[in-house]
């Protein structure tokens, strides 16, 4: 009996001192989020609307986008996007983006596309979403990077 | 084996064996629906749903919950802003509310519409333009072992402005049980006979029927990618037994003026066979038809044509074409 009430008062003992061991390196660590980085050519991998997956239905191969470093995207022409001119764009915000917002040329509005930045595959993808036409429809474009292993 | 811990065993072994019977022998009865015939457009249509409970819990045991429905009707009918459900039951009347867009589904881990419209679908219609909304009861109920009742929940709902033709979902389920794939006793699903809505202006949206020829999605706009279908099983016609059928279409502005015709036989123009006699073509109107930015397209007419071009099929197997209008309301 007295084994059953010394054993878990040994254990915790352990448990709050590793606890107050780790303070120190814990709080040394830095937790500062990368700005997420989308310069380069992107092209698209996979176009899903409503949900239903159109990648293999459409010829894709011509379809990507590139940001400059200085700010400024182009499209390849005549693309079903967001946008139908080249531009400038930015994120939401640099480390915590949930938006890409690009403002085309000749356009007094900013267009915005949901935004994700997710890791597929060991692959980075840019994942936007957005309505074309209709608003009940929406459509999910991931691409990523050409030349990424260069 | 410790005599206590060969107790918690059997402890386990009991609650285990409860459960299981509880599961088995407890649940809802089968779901079943009076929807009328038709409806005028506009019109506030009260559809029944009838179903029943049957508790076989272990005595002293309860069981407490609250009842859950759904509708699956048409998005033009607006039903999130004027459907209205209530219930009658021997244990009590009372409304159910909308459960919030906000609370998720526990077992599929999104909201609730979301999750049953994942779960049950369209059922057998063709075409898809419905959303599924849930609703739970304000209270709870609590049930003791075979306190068999029968309830009836009732939808009140206007029918929208469109002429169609559809089947209606519903769904009567229990709040604790959440939406569990494998669960067949407390989620009940019925889908109605063809109701029709009649009295409208413009084109009878078939959801039921197959179509010669269909564009999709049911709403968009010159800028959606949109699918075309070709289902050559519908009913014979000129295009019988080819293996390659062809688009030619043309579009029209607002004002009905023609704005571009694509009429050739390429593989632009080429549907993709996609087995069972059915064949289809996504594309982009704008880049289609090489649009101006300042040009917009209202309306499509359109045939199937064989490789020549000179068989062709239309709107009914006439020589009517299809016509397909972009709109989003």
């Amino acid at each position: 009996m007295k084994i059953n009430v010394i054993l878990p008062a040994v254990l915790l003992a352990f448990g709050l001192t590793a606890l107050s061991s780790c303070e120190d390196g814990i709080s040394n660590v830095s937790t500062a989020e990368a700005a997420k980085d989308i310069t380069g050519s992107w092209k698209v991998v996979q176009l899903t609307r409503n949900g239903e997956d159109l990648s293999e239905r459409l010829d894709l191969t011509d379809f990507r986008i590139d940001f400059n470093p200085d700010g400024t995207y182009t499209l390849a022409e005549q693309l079903p996007f967001i946008a139908n001119a080249p531009g400038t764009y930015s994120l939401s915000d640099p480390q915590y983006p949930f938006a890409l917002i690009l403002r085309p040329e000749g356009v007094q509005e900013d267009v915005v596309a949901r935004f994700q930045f997710p890791v597929v595959e060991g692959e980075r993808q840019l994942s936007l979403s957005f309505s074309l036409g209709c608003e009940s429809n929406v459509y999910q474009f991931n691409f990523e990077r050409e030349n990424q292993d260069l | 084996m410790k005599p206590v811990t060969r107790t918690l065993l059997y402890c386990y072994l009991a609650v285990g064996l409860f459960v299981t019977l509880f599961l088995v022998h407890c649940g809802l009865t089968a779901l079943t629906v009076t929807v009328p015939e038709q409806a005028m457009v506009n019109e506030r249509v009260t559809f029944v749903m009838h179903s029943g409970a049957e508790p076989r819990i272990e005595e002293p045991g309860t069981y407490t919950t609250q009842l859950l429905a759904g509708i699956m009707v048409p998005k033009s009918w607006n039903a999130r802003e004027n459907a209205v459900l209530t219930f009658t039951s021997p244990k009590g009347n009372g409304t159910m509310r909308m459960i919030p867009n906000s609370e998720i589904e526990p077992v599929s881990g999104v909201n609730w519409h979301q999750a049953a419209k994942n779960m049950f679908g369209i059922g057998p219609n063709l075409v898809d333009d419905f959303e599924w909304i849930v609703y739970r009861s304000t209270q709870s109920y609590t049930f003791r072992n075979n306190e068999d009742i029968n309830f009836d929940v009732n939808v009140e709902c206007n029918v929208g402005a469109e002429n169609m033709l559809v089947r209606l979902g519903f769904y009567v389920g229990s709040s604790i049980e959440n939406l569990r794939p494998e669960d067949t006793d407390y989620k009940k699903v019925a889908f109605s006979q063809v109701f029709e809505v009649t009295g409208g202006e413009g084109d009878l949206i078939d959801f039921v029927n197959p179509q010669l020829a269909a564009i999709q999605p049911v709403r968009s706009l010159d800028n959606d990618i949109i699918t075309l279908t070709f289902d050559a099983g519908v009913t014979h016609t000129a295009l019988d037994n080819q293996e390659d059928i062809y688009l030619t279409i043309k579009c029209f502005d607002e004002a009905g003026a023609l704005i571009a015709e694509v009429n050739e036989q390429t593989d632009k123009t080429r549907l993709t066979d996609i087995g069972g006699k059915r064949f289809l073509l996504d594309f982009w109107p704008r880049g289609y038809f090489n649009l101006e930015k300042d040009q917009r397209i209202a309306r499509l007419e359109y045939y199937c044509t064989d490789a020549t071009g000179t068989q062709r099929v239309g709107y009914g197997n006439t020589e009517e074409p299809f016509t397909y209008t972009f709109r989003c309301q």
